[in-house]
């Protein structure tokens, strides 16, 4: 819930024209620099999507045709099933262990309630990376059962792989929007639906399950968006979603046109899902209201325990344990074989490098937006974060794309550059590094700020002495936040990075592609230490 | 209401409970509650927050279960030695202190919401919300609602099922002070109309008083007085009811005969203390007093002065101070409105009857956390 700062009604009255002309209402209208700034911003992150548009509306070959192509047709349908299995995967396993972590005597409640949500940190790839590796043809499994005479594992490959990563590597979107709605439903209300009448089975039927619905409905649909999205897990397993055809289209040949049609498929797809999840979003709120006085009572599971802990553990060991001992699996053959073990210095370099220069620029761009959005509500105010949070939630590949596009033919300087690379984060990141500071700024309000002018300090003065000191870990916790999505980033990096650029990432997944697991395995480490520093900083954080 | 007579012609208690206990662990939340509602009869429960007044209600509804004793909805056993009856077959109807409404339902459904089986059912809501005075209200969503409409939807929503008992739970609690005043009364109509049996738990000693057919006072897990509203007030059962019921000085009297001497005057003993011999602590309330202006003067020197005053809005009330440290909380009356802080006055006992305490009885120590009035009470040392 967003308090309200100024009242926008304020300025239209007399009242308000008299106290700007005193100057005493300066939030009345948003000072120009911080305006500017903001629709830079949103420029910088609706024109690529433009021009996408308009490459795409340009192509020589019939776009219809081309969209009407069997082919396409088989892309389009193959995504759109593995959202829907995803979308069920993630409700499967996700609606249960909210439930089991906030509801029930569960052994291990604590525990488990932090390693069920810790995946979210696990870039697709780095899952996708280990389930081949593990479970494919000359996997660590094949190799430990090729001496029992074991020749062929279940194909890995395709819909059932693919599907199966992404369900465990975005379930949590499902599990924290279901544990945020049965944590915050106030006891009373069950109670009051027992004194008229219900079963406690009928409670959940016409209470509690209705109340939850739209938040784990709009969980359910983030996690589809991921996975409609992603590029790292489809392209590792092999499967022809819209995202890896795409690539392939973009790689393989010269009108780069088609690949412009795919993706606009694929966004429009994308923005179907986010403005559902937006609406769904809102009604849940609507449910919300206060955070329950008295949690509902929870249930003892009796020898249901030990089954439950069971499915608990199973969940947890597919996507945190497999991953963590296929890397070590690999890692330790490759020192055993005396192969070329070496994590080299230019993907971490390369990471490192790119997540630094990005969050700093997101960073500096964040302040001015988040005041903008924060202090000055109003069109321009919203605008602004609509098209922040919109390009957040694009599928990389057609970001970079567009970019491509935006480049070759426009601004040929950038094209293959480490800035545009940087640039282009920064900007698709941005919600990240606004979200917190925003959130803060509308919390703190301008108590403090007036507080200081009545003391004799001058607005600028008053904000670096007052406020920037109360938002400054929110800006930390933002840049961390871009950090380590600039760190986990895949297609960007793979499309937009100069010519021999390496990141962990585009390591990660070139080896992964050729067979190499071994020398996936230490870049695949790196990357995992790197993502849990960052998360342990913004845990802090929160814990603070 | 469904009255459940036997065929005698002696009314079946809405209501009984018996022995009623109930622990937390080591605290013991309620210790041998007994209470009774006749039919169609309001009965208030007042104590400070903590008492247990809750936890009675909670364990009526079936909502937790009691370590001991037996409740009867009706004549009903629900429940007592042999198990209990599950909240949703026992024909209660609940109204929350947040009011619990169904967010996603609108206030007819939330209405609706326990006669799904009946076939009149909008006939029903229309008269409920009719009742509560919400007529138009049924298409609307509970977060588009105030407070007060919030409540009556709740009262609506629990009369639907025309439950044997109502329960109210602290329902002003989350009013402003004008709203609340207005809605006790709309509350008592609503009820009377319905013809509805209802316990209602506050820790407002105004709400208690002025609802209640009878008023139940609650301290510490146990029922320390149930009695008509007048007879809590002017015949308090223990010293932490008569300092917590309206505003008490407990005095010390020599007490014999029905009549017992205060330093102020004599006071006529009624009920159970007009047996007692001896040394006891009579109730003086502060319209027992007449309170008159006394010269400043020399002669004046072991006079009562006014240290406190206290402006209600209807009436003054002054607490003065004698010589050797007694406070008492005394009504200006008209004749004396103009009294200040520091002014000498003489006091007066009215012909009063009133209720002393023994000092076995005396040594029960107040609440811990005794209502404001309470608190400026004063016990004689």
């Amino acid at each position: 819930m967003q308090p309200l700062t100024a009242p926008s009604g304020l300025p239209r009255s007399a009242a308000g024209r008299g106290l700007r002309r005193w100057g005493l209402a300066p939030r009345a209208r948003p000072p120009l620099p911080l305006l500017i700034v903001g629709l830079v911003v949103a420029a910088l992150s609706v024109l690529p999507i433009v021009y996408l548009g308009i490459r795409a509306a340009g192509t020589d070959a019939d776009a219809v045709a081309f969209l009407l192509r069997p082919r396409t047709i088989a892309v389009l349908g193959s995504t759109v099933a593995l959202g829907l299995i995803v979308g069920a995967g993630t409700i499967a396993i996700g609606l249960p262990i909210a439930w089991l972590t906030t509801r029930t005597d569960l052994p291990g409640r604590r525990w488990w309630t932090v390693l069920t949500v810790v995946p979210l940190a696990i870039p697709s790839y780095v899952l996708g990376f280990a389930f081949v590796a593990a479970f494919g043809p000359r996997g660590a499994l094949q190799s430990l059962l090729e001496p029992l005479g074991v020749q062929r594992l279940p194909d890995v490959y395709g819909l059932p792989g693919a599907a199966c990563v992404l369900i465990l590597a975005s379930y949590p979107y499902v599990l924290l929007a279901a544990r945020a709605g049965m944590l915050r439903e106030d006891r009373s209300v069950e109670e009051a639906a027992r004194t008229l009448g219900d079963t406690r089975r009928m409670v959940f039927r016409r209470v509690t399950m209705p109340l939850l619905g739209p938040a784990i409905a709009a969980g359910t649909l983030l996690a589809v968006l991921y996975a409609l999205s992603d590029f790292g897990a489809v392209s590792l397993l092999q499967f022809d979603s819209f995202s890896r055809a795409i690539y392939l289209q973009y790689r393989a040949t010269f009108d780069r046109s088609l690949a412009a049609i795919l993706a606009l498929v694929l966004l429009g797809l994308t923005l179907v899902v986010t403005f559902g999840e937006a609406r769904l979003r809102r009604r849940a709120r609507e449910f919300a209201g206060r955070p329950a006085r008295r949690p509902v009572e929870s249930v003892t599971l009796g020898r249901w325990r030990w089954p439950a802990v069971a499915f608990v553990a199973a969940v947890v060991g597919l996507a945190l344990v497999v991953p963590a001992v296929t890397i070590a699996f690999w890692l330790i053959r490759a020192l055993g074989q005396g192969e070329t073990f070496r994590v080299g210095l230019e993907p971490i370099l390369g990471s490192l490098g790119t997540a630094a220069a990005a969050a700093v620029l997101a960073t500096v761009l964040a302040l001015p937006v988040a005041l903008l959005v924060a202090r000055h509500p109003g069109r321009p105010g919203r605008i602004v974060e609509r098209v922040s949070y919109g390009a957040f939630a694009l599928p990389g590949i057609v970001v970079a794309l567009a970019l491509v596009f935006v480049a070759t033919t426009a601004l040929p300087v950038l094209y293959q550059t480490l800035a545009l690379l940087i640039g282009a984060y920064a900007v698709r990141f941005l919600a990240e590094a606004v979200g917190p500071v925003r959130a803060t700024l509308a919390r703190t309000g301008l108590r403090l700020e007036e507080a200081g002018r009545t003391l004799g300090d001058g607005p600028v003065r008053a904000f670096a002495r007052l406020t920037l000191p109360v938002v400054r870990p929110a800006i930390l916790a933002g840049a961390a936040l871009v950090f380590l999505s600039v760190v986990k980033e895949l297609p960007m990096a793979l499309i937009l990075g100069p010519i021999g650029f390496e990141t962990l990432a585009t390591e990660i997944w070139s080896t992964t592609s050729e067979g190499f697991y071994a020398r996936a395995a230490g870049p695949a480490a790196v990357l995992l230490v790197l993502s849990a520093g960052a998360m342990a900083v913004l845990l802090r954080d929160d814990a603070r | 209401m469904s009255a459940v007579r036997v065929p005698t012609g002696q009314p079946v208690p809405a209501l009984r409970i018996a022995g009623l206990e109930r622990v937390y662990g080591s605290i013991v939340a309620l210790s041998g509650v007994d209470l009774e509602v006749r039919q169609a009869e309001m009965l208030t429960v007042l104590g400070p927050s903590g008492c247990g007044k809750t936890t009675v209600l909670r364990l009526v509804a079936g909502l937790e279960q009691p370590d001991a004793g037996t409740i009867e909805i009706a004549g009903r056993r629900v429940t007592g030695p042999g198990g209990s009856v599950p909240p949703e077959r026992r024909r209660v109807g609940m109204v929350f202190q947040d009011y619990a409404l169904f967010p996603h339902l609108s206030v007819a459904d939330n209405v609706a919401y326990g006669i799904r089986r009946d076939p009149d059912r909008a006939v029903r809501v229309a008269e409920l919300l009719e009742l509560v005075n919400l007529p138009d209200a049924g298409d609307r969503m509970p977060h588009e609602l105030s407070g007060g409409m919030q409540q009556r939807v709740a009262m609506a929503r629990a009369l639907a099922p025309r439950p044997d008992i109502v329960l109210l739970d602290e329902p002003f609690s989350n009013l402003d002070a004008a709203l609340r005043t207005q809605l006790r009364g709309d509350l008592r109509e609503i009820l009377r109309a319905a013809g509805a049996s209802a316990i209602l738990v506050t820790h407002d000693q105004d709400e208690a008083l002025t609802l209640g057919d009878r008023m139940a006072v609650m301290v510490r897990g146990r029922i320390e007085q149930c009695d008509p509203p007048e007879i809590v007030y002017g015949e308090p059962a223990t010293p932490f009811v008569a300092t917590f019921v309206g505003t008490g000085n407990l005095v010390h009297a020599d007490c014999r005969l029905g009549v017992g001497m205060t330093r102020l005057g004599p006071v006529r003993l009624v009920g159970a203390s007009a047996r007692i011999a001896g040394g006891a602590l009579a109730v003086i309330r502060p319209e027992h007093v007449e309170l008159e202006e006394a010269a400043d003067g020399p002669a004046e020197a072991g006079a009562w002065r006014v240290v406190r005053r206290r402006f209600t809005g209807s009436e003054i009330l002054l607490e003065v101070e004698a010589p050797d440290g007694l406070r008492l909380w005394c009504e200006a009356g008209p004749a004396v409105r103009r009294l200040r802080i520091g002014d000498a006055v003489r006091l007066r006992l009215r012909d009063v009857e009133t209720v002393a305490f023994a000092p076995s009885r005396t040594h029960q120590p107040a609440a811990a956390e005794p209502a404001p009035v309470a608190a400026e009470a004063v016990v004689e040392r």
